[in-house]
């Protein structure tokens, strides 16, 4: 028979929906399968890259050959191996040309010449640049009768660390990379569809019918729970899939610090995934058609943006950059840039903590805002309702 | 019963509801008529508790309505709404659940109306893939699959085919005949004649009559129709306004109104004087008519308010 339902009855209902309609959509398989192809594209990009960058091929006239054993030394200083060909100035010209050499290095009226297609590598250029340099100035100091190798120690910088150097700084520094991603990723997608969701009750006119028998607060409830939920799942379907591969293949070595990224990849996905559900639900109410929903969210892609680049690009260099430490206690930054910096070993528990508990406070306030902005908005239809208006609920 | 009392709400600056009061009973069919924008919907919201009020009551059983009672009224909103990409069955009892049923009351509930309405073989196909009016259908499903002790229903009939109006005006009188108060708005008065039991028009949001079509009527009983006397007959009697005259088989049929004071047995008289009188009938004008007087006497000029 019939019953009043509770709210959380309510709520639960609508969650149910939200998921059942997300699992049996295409949307969802094809969504993971994409994102699994992005995380092994990146992989690829980056061993490609790395492969490419580790080995040159340099072609010697007859005047510039006396400088191959030292040009094979200093690449091997440098990390870089360094395949020295013999050729005369016209064949290694030729062969720069077609690419079959990076470079051809010969000697001009005014010195040596390096000679590239349309640029030289900059580690090849520092490898023969310095090579000549030092050649030029040990010639130097023997006629003036130094020996150059006590130079050499006189010169010599010692690089040594207080703390021992951590031996998984590589993995830390990919865990923390994936992690950034998957946040970036579940973020702007699994909040792209509650906005997406919003709209599409609102220009289907379904949620005046619903409205007439549930609350607003229950309806988006419902649909924030739900939707996260399989954002959720997409997340550790992702995780597992992703720790069992980088574990099979030796990228990754110590279970423990992956578990633990993981682990922290979840909380702060729930933490960032109802910040800016809030903020896509309310973005999404204010319009009333599809065709009008991209520019709304549009803005809300920079929060996001902005501490996925810094996590990718600046502290993989830098893990301990102010701009990165301060701005990972800041709501709407947090939720990429706290995980990242604590994958990456540089954030102790406390700090993880303060940064939870403030981005909990923001979200108390967002889920406040927005509930205002949805019950305002969500049954106006035609013009796109200002956030003043919706918010003052005039 | 519904009772509705002296419902307000001004949006911006303009007064759209002014203290429409009406009530709809146990068994009856209400018919809610009035031109666009004259308030029918922004009434029906608000009994749908989907708009606030700024005064006025709605009451169900004496009582002023709250969520509970809402959840068991059964409505069709003016903008049809359901999600296109959910399929029939499954939407049908969503919308049940989330009125309270139980899971195997709300089936037995999708698979009877379904049934009803004649969409049962659609019951697995996504909403979007049905025709406008099938998409009707399910629409009507969706306000009567909670079994509602009320039902408010905006617009009902525009853009159905002539079965469709068939089988909702049945539906709509069979659930008032088990006692359900009905109300539905519709711009098409002759059948609002035909179904309703009783009638509201509203005009520049407030109720200028309310009652029975024959009440409506009577009410305004100062018309006949006289056939037999020759045209002109009742040009000079005082009291008397000739509304017009027309030919029929049996003579001409004058149409007259009685001013007030005047009396139908005078009327009657220099009728019979004036020549063989056939007929003599007071006056029963459509209720397109009564519609049509009832809001040019009553309609003032839309209050417009500066905010």
């Amino acid at each position: 028979m019939s019953a009043p339902l509770s709210p959380a009855r309510t709520v639960a209902l609508v969650a149910r929906r939200e998921i059942g309609m997300q699992l049996r959509s295409r949307s969802f398989l094809y969504g993971l399968l994409l994102t699994l192809a992005i995380f092994a594209g990146y992989g690829l990009l980056f061993s490609f890259i790395g492969s490419e960058g580790s080995s040159s091929t340099l072609g010697v006239t007859a005047e510039a050959r006396a400088l191959t054993p030292a040009l094979q030394q200093a690449g091997q200083q440098q990390g870089q191996t360094v395949a020295i060909t013999d050729v005369d100035r016209a064949g290694g010209e030729a062969q720069v040309r077609s690419g079959g050499l990076d470079a051809l290095l010969t000697r001009g009226p005014d010195g040596f010449e390096l000679i590239g297609q349309d640029s030289v590598d900059s580690t090849l250029q520092r490898i023969v640049t310095g090579t000549v340099g030092q050649q030029a100035r040990d010639s130097a100091l023997r006629s003036a009768g130094v020996d150059p190798a006590t130079v050499d120690r006189a010169g010599t910088v010692g690089v040594s660390t207080l703390v021992p150097e951590d031996p998984l700084r590589g993995q830390r520094l990919g865990l923390a990379f994936a992690v950034a991603i998957l946040l970036f990723f579940s973020l702007t997608s699994y909040g792209g569809a509650v906005a997406q969701g919003v709209v599409e009750e609102k220009s289907s006119r379904v949620v005046e019918l619903l409205l007439s028998t549930i609350k607003p607060l229950h309806l988006l409830a419902g649909k924030i729970l739900g939707l996260g939920a399989v954002g959720l799942l997409q997340l550790l379907i992702l995780g597992a899939i992703g720790t069992v591969g980088a574990l099979a293949f030796g990228v990754l070595t110590v279970p423990t610090a992956v578990l633990s990224a993981l682990g922290l990849a979840v909380l702060w996905y729930l933490l960032g995934f109802f910040l800016y559900a809030t903020l896509y639900a309310s973005a999404g109410a204010l319009v009333s058609r599809q065709e009008e929903l991209q520019s709304a969210v549009a803005p809300l892609i920079f929060p996001l943006l902005i501490p996925f680049v810094i996590a990718v690009s600046v502290l993989p260099n830098d893990p301990r950059n102010g701009l990165a430490t301060v701005l990972s206690f800041v709501p709407f930054f947090s939720p990429t840039l706290m995980p990242a910096r604590a994958a990456l070993g540089v954030a102790p528990w406390w700090q993880v903590l303060i940064s939870a508990l403030l981005t909990l406070g923001a979200i108390a306030v967002m889920v406040w805002v927005a509930a205002r902005i949805y019950r305002n908005s969500v049954l106006r239809t035609g013009a796109k309702v200002s956030w003043r208006e919706a918010i003052s609920g005039r | 019963m519904l009772a509705i009392g002296g419902l307000a709400k001004r949006f911006g600056a303009v007064q759209a509801l002014d203290g429409v009061t009406f009530d709809a009973r146990p068994g009856e069919l209400f018919g809610f008529v009035g031109g666009n924008g004259a308030g029918k919907t922004t009434t029906m919201r608000i009994v749908l508790g989907v708009l606030a009020s700024d005064s006025g009551t709605v009451r169900w059983q004496g009582r002023p309505i709250d969520a509970d009672v809402r959840r068991r009224i059964g409505y069709m909103p003016e903008e049809r709404g359901l999600y296109p990409k959910m399929k029939v069955g499954a939407q049908l009892e969503y919308l049940a659940r989330l009125h309270g049923m139980d899971v195997a009351t709300a089936r037995d509930a999708v698979r009877r109306w379904t049934e009803r309405v004649g969409i049962e073989a659609r019951i697995g196909d996504e909403v979007q893939k049905l025709s406008l009016g099938n998409q009707q259908r399910v629409q009507l499903c969706a306000a009567l699959v909670h079994d509602p002790d009320v039902l408010v229903l905006d617009e009902p009939f525009s853009g159905l085919d002539p079965t469709a109006v068939e089988t909702m005006s049945g539906v709509l009188r069979e659930k008032a005949d088990a006692g359900t108060p009905v109300i539905f708005s519709s711009h098409q008065l002759e059948l609002v004649e035909r179904l309703c039991d009783r009638v509201g028009i509203i005009s520049a949001g407030a109720m200028v009559a309310v009652g029975t079509v024959e009440d409506l009527r009577t009410g305004d009983s100062t018309r006949y129709d006289v056939v037999g006397p020759p045209r002109g007959w009742a040009d000079e009697l005082a009291g008397v306004r000739v509304l017009g005259v027309e030919e029929s088989p049996v003579g001409p049929r004058t149409r007259v109104e009685l001013g007030a004071g005047a009396d139908d047995q005078a009327l009657l008289a220099a009728a019979t004087a004036a020549g063989a009188v056939r007929e003599f009938t007071p006056y029963r004008p459509p209720l397109t008519e009564l519609y049509r007087d009832a809001v040019a006497d009553h309609a003032p000029p839309r209050q417009e308010v500066a905010s």
